[in-house]
């Protein structure tokens, strides 16, 4: 496909991409510590899992039943006190403040109307602000409240016994769910950031003009610019995939060729992103902003953080277009579903084609001069 | 003796320079709005119609009325009836459905014979949170049924009745979380751009340099430059609380001076941190690049904004309490939602004005190098 | 092909602003050629269009036999460049750059190994080929970009202000280079705003405002000039030229040194400068007449094209 010099040509120029890549402390950092460190940063932060939440509770009963209650609250890892009073007042101003999510009120004369079946009272208050943990908080208080109250009188008669089983991650952990999707995140950024400044630092040091002058076609160019990235977007691949299967016990269940392949052309796709905005790019300045700026709604409407489906209409339409969103759904089927080959074409597809559209625009403004 | 002529001298020629540039005029005005527009209406955590696959084995009034009931909700929406287990997992495994419904035969017989009626829910565990929510759901559906059920014929009332109320925000829509979290969000990022941006430039041009040489006191360069964007941010956050307002309903219950002045002194803070990292790093390209990362990471995943910090573990916990922007979403949300006053928000209010004081000596510090005084 | 580079009515728009107007020249082979003109005259785009690195608006250029604009792929092979700015990475060692160029241009393995002892041994490095090349002083790097140039060991060659920044005594080791290259058949193409410089050209233009104002040699160029000058030494050079301010028949008082050169419409009218001066109050210790140099040469075309002098 290529004759020798050609290919002479691409390997002077890896080489001497990996060299400076590899050379300069600052990118060595970037390229290799930070994924690491926002993996941490990412999984054990963007987590949905509500646990911990604190609670206020106001008990005017004070007997062993209320306090049972109260234990049966604390007892999992959801709940933990965060104050307690006579005074329905302070529960007021911890919900306020903020010190307390959730608060509970159990009134008087609770023992008694439990005893007696008499429908005993307990009231729930839920601080809204934050709409997803208090959704799943009141669920949870409101669930462990009333199993109280039928463990108590002894009924196991429970009318519509749902039996619940969540396949493919069985205890609920969001972490499972969010590891494998910020493999997609961070390869996008370490390529787009590599790729981003790639051409334009020449452009702004003066190198570039020697290169052009050269006998190196544009094609030849972006190789030698892309293929550097992409090692070391392989590299951090395999990072992450390690410290995803060890440290986080996050197994690859399906297809792992399948997962090479998609990550290949989810790379190439972004780095002609990244290409592109260097060649729309004057200064390294405006290529970080431009790159920032696009990265941003990329991983937004991604279904990274919350579900594709929850989005309105018109943003959903709008993912199709996010390679980011495809990928996401690959990783996560890989991971977790035992996803193969054939189970991705869809989504491949999508990113194959938007990485040949992007790659192919690369390099025609480059071909055309970029002045 | 600090000369407020000098110091307005100062700022006049940064207004000028601001205005001059159309990346930095784009980015002070044009980008808040249009980012709080886009991302508030983009971000909707609400979870509604979850499709879900219905098996009915029983085939009776009974699982009817019980999908019917599901689907009334208006939390699911049965999008399949497949015939068998093996189309149940591939629905599963692809994802069209997040959960299926399998209600064996019999269902109808054991309910009103007052026994036990098991019913399957099988749940696509992948998104975790999804599935709780929705696990949830199904848990209140199916026991209001069975209350319903039960309530025929004889008086029956479960031991503990639990009222549960949410307060601030009862429609518990996530607009509402988001929105006061985006602005907060949106004005760190923009001020450690702008700053990065500009003032990084000066550096660069050796326009620093030829500053020093004027009477001009470091305090009187640093007030001087931050006037300008002090003034963008406010008017900026005016215009996102007023798009927040009017574009996604949310309720404005507090007061506005209080906000105001946190505001400002979030805006202090921030601003001065972006040119105290200028000013070390002198470079446009690596100053934009660490006041984003330092800014924009910690902002997004440590401040409340979309992630619950009391789930996170305890080290990320600790750190969050050096995240300025936590502090400024309580008083956003607060405001927004709660109508509370400073002494609900007292600690947020220290830890502002604690915030503006390090962001405005690190400003300062940083300039001292440079203009001998 | 008798002609090395023929330029022909190049012409570059950028928008609004003309930046090359109607340029035509030939440049024979193993000449040494140059463009002398302020900064902003429009020679690096010049250049640039010569080497393909740009397209022009209209015009046509050949190199080496190839027409530029339409074959601009086949030229590269076959010219080097030396950009404005230092063209080479600075991060990167020395051996590690002519790697890549000799690279880039498909210099063979062992041809490359001798051009590369060449380029140490010109720019003066010697052994340390491990060196960074951000770390050398200006006139080795800017030999050394010279070298890399010229790796490939190309006929034509374009230096665009090869010696910007570089001291006095570098700039003429790097002249010695041209002209060594130049005498073994290479044609070098050359930018500069040193006027001083052009002196070590076969042929030169001069630019200004994207247009050329003058061509020859540089003796040609200073006899075209028929304004006479003539050297002034007074007691006081500074009032001198106040002096003459206005005074019929002269061009231009200049201060030049202690002295002062003036440039005047005729030879006759030496007496009348004299004349001035007395009646201003000054003793005139010295009137002769001076060669004009080529920055003489370029304000006089300037001033009769009518026109301001760019930059």
């Amino acid at each position: 496909m290529m004759d020798a010099a050609a290919r002479r040509r691409v390997r002077s120029l890896v080489r001497k991409e990996m060299r400076q890549i590899l050379r300069d402390p600052r990118t060595k950092r970037i390229v290799f510590g930070s994924p690491i460190l926002q993996l941490l940063l990412f999984s054990y932060a963007v987590t949905t899992d509500v646990h911990n939440v604190p609670l206020f509770v106001v008990d005017h009963d004070r007997t062993a039943e209320s306090r049972a209650l109260t234990d049966a609250l604390t007892a999992g890892d959801w709940f933990h006190i965060a104050g307690s009073s006579d005074d329905p007042s302070d529960l007021e101003r911890a919900l306020d403040r903020g010190t307390a999510a959730v608060g509970i009120q159990i009134p008087p004369g609770f023992a008694r109307d439990l005893a007696a079946r008499r429908g005993a009272a307990v009231q729930v208050l839920v601080d809204g602000t934050s709409s997803n943990t208090a959704t799943v908080a009141q669920g949870y208080a409101t669930r462990i409240i009333q199993e109280f109250g039928l463990d108590r009188a002894g009924i196991t008669d429970r009318g519509v016994d749902l039996r619940t089983r969540a396949w493919f991650n069985p205890e609920l952990s969001s972490r499972t769910y969010n590891v494998p999707a910020i493999i997609g995140v961070l390869l996008m950024l370490m390529s787009l950031v590599l790729t981003a400044l790639a051409v334009v630092r020449e452009r702004e040091l003066g190198t570039l003009d020697q290169l052009l002058v050269s006998p190196i076609t544009a094609g030849e160019l972006m190789l030698g610019k892309t293929i550097p990235v992409a090692i070391i977007a392989l590299i951090d691949l395999v990072i992450i995939c390690v410290l995803a299967i060890l440290w986080f016990d996050i197994p690859i269940r399906g297809s792992v060729l399948a997962l090479l392949v998609s990550s290949i052309v989810y790379i190439l796709a972004s780095l002609g992103a990244g290409l592109f905005i260097s060649t729309i790019s004057r200064t390294q300045q405006e290529a970080f902003m431009s790159m920032f700026l696009l990265f941003l709604p990329a991983i937004v409407l991604s279904g990274f953080m919350y579900p594709v489906h929850t989005m309105p209409a018109f943003f959903q339409a709008l993912t199709v277009l996010n390679p980011v969103r495809h990928f996401l759904e690959i990783v996560r089927g890989i991971f977790l579903k035992g996803w193969g080959f054939a189970d991705i074409w869809l989504q491949l597809g999508a990113i194959t084609a938007m990485a040949a559209l992007v790659l192919w625009g690369s390099t025609a403004r480059f071909r055309k001069g970029i002045y | 003796m600090l000369s407020a002529r000098r110091l307005a001298a100062v700022a006049r020629k940064e207004w000028i320079q601001l205005r001059r540039d159309v990346r930095s005029m784009v980015l002070a005005f044009v980008l808040p709005p249009f980012m709080l527009l886009f991302f508030g209406s983009a971000i909707n955590w609400d979870i509604r119609e979850l499709p879900i696959a219905v098996v009915d084995r029983d085939v009776t009034a009974h699982s009817r009325r019980l999908v019917e009931s599901f689907e009334a909700s208006g939390y699911f929406t049965v999008t399949e009836r497949p015939a068998t287990m093996t189309e149940v997992d591939a629905l599963l495994l692809d994802g069209s459905v997040i959960g299926a419904l399998i209600i064996p035969p019999g269902f109808a017989r054991d309910l009103s014979g007052n026994r036990n009626a098991p019913v399957q829910l099988l749940l696509d565990g992948g998104d975790a949170n999804t599935a709780t929510i929705a696990l949830n759901y199904a848990d209140a559906i199916a026991s209001r049924y069975s209350q319903l059920v039960l309530l025929r014929g004889q008086r029956v009332v479960l031991p503990v009745e639990p009222e549960s109320r949410v307060w601030y925000n009862p429609t518990l829509e996530s607009s509402n979380m988001i929105v006061p979290g985006l602005i907060a969000v949106i004005m760190s990022i923009i001020a450690a751009m702008l700053t990065a941006l500009t003032i990084a430039r000066e550096w660069e041009r050796g326009t620093m340099e030829q500053l020093a040489a004027t009477p001009v006191h470091r305090l009187e360069v640093v007030f001087g430059k931050l006037l300008p964007y002090l003034l963008i941010g406010l008017f900026d956050v005016t215009v996102t609380v007023t798009a927040g307002v009017i574009v996604f309903g949310v309720p404005l219950r507090g007061s506005l001076i209080l906000l105001g002045a946190m505001t400002l002194l979030f805006l202090l803070g921030a601003l001065g941190i972006g040119m105290f990292i200028s000013a070390v790093l002198k470079s446009q390209v690596l100053a934009t690049q660490v006041a984003m990362v330092a800014t924009y990471l910690p902002t997004l995943l440590l401040s409340g904004f979309l992630f619950d910090i009391a789930s996170m573990p305890a080290v990320l916990r600790a750190i969050t309490y050096i995240v300025p922007a936590k502090y400024y979403i309580a008083v956003t949300r607060g405001v927004f939602l709660k109508d509370i006053g400073l002494d609900a928000l007292w600690v947020q209010g220290v830890s502002m004005v604690l915030f503006a004081m390090v962001g405005i000596t690190a400003a300062t510090a940083a300039f001292r190098k440079r203009i001998a005084q | 092909m008798s002609s090395a580079i023929v330029a022909h009515m190049l012409t570059r728009r950028f928008g609004e602003f003309t930046a090359v107007a109607d340029v035509t020249f030939d440049v024979a082979r193993g000449e040494v050629f140059g463009f002398l003109g302020p900064n902003g005259a429009g020679k690096t785009t010049t250049i640039r269009m010569l080497c393909g690195l740009l397209s022009p608006t209209s015009g046509s250029a050949t190199v080496a036999g190839i027409d530029v604009a339409t074959n601009a792929p086949a030229v590269r092979s076959r010219i080097g460049y030396m950009s404005q700015s230092f063209s080479l990475y600075a991060d990167l060692t020395i051996d590690e750059n002519i790697d890549l160029f000799g690279g880039l241009y498909g210099v063979p393995g062992d041809r490359l190994e001798q051009r590369r002892a060449w380029v140490k041994d010109m720019a003066g490095i010697g052994g340390r080929g491990d060196m960074r090349t951000g770390d050398l002083p200006l006139g080795a790097k800017q030999r050394l970009a010279l070298g890399c140039a010229v790796l490939h060991e190309p006929p034509i060659l374009f230096l665009d202000e090869p010696t910007s920044g570089v001291d006095p005594l570098a700039r003429r080791a790097f002249w010695d280079l041209i002209h060594s290259l130049a005498v073994a058949g290479t044609t070098v193409l050359v930018s500069t705003h040193y006027m001083e410089e052009a002196e070590y050209c076969n042929r030169l233009i001069l630019m200004n405002r994207g247009r050329i104002i003058a061509e020859g040699s540089p003796f040609e160029l200073r006899a075209s000039m028929t304004e006479p000058i003539i050297e002034v030494t007074t007691d006081d050079a500074a009032r001198a030229v106040e002096a003459l301010d206005g005074v019929p028949g002269v061009i231009e008082a200049a201060m030049f040194g202690r002295a002062v050169h003036v440039v005047l419409e005729e030879a006759g009218l030496r007496a009348h400068v004299i004349d001035a001066l007395r009646r201003a109050g000054r003793t005139v210790h010295n009137v002769s007449e001076v060669e004009p140099t080529l920055e003489d040469v370029f304000v006089s075309q300037v001033r009769r094209g009518g026109g301001a002098v760019a930059g």
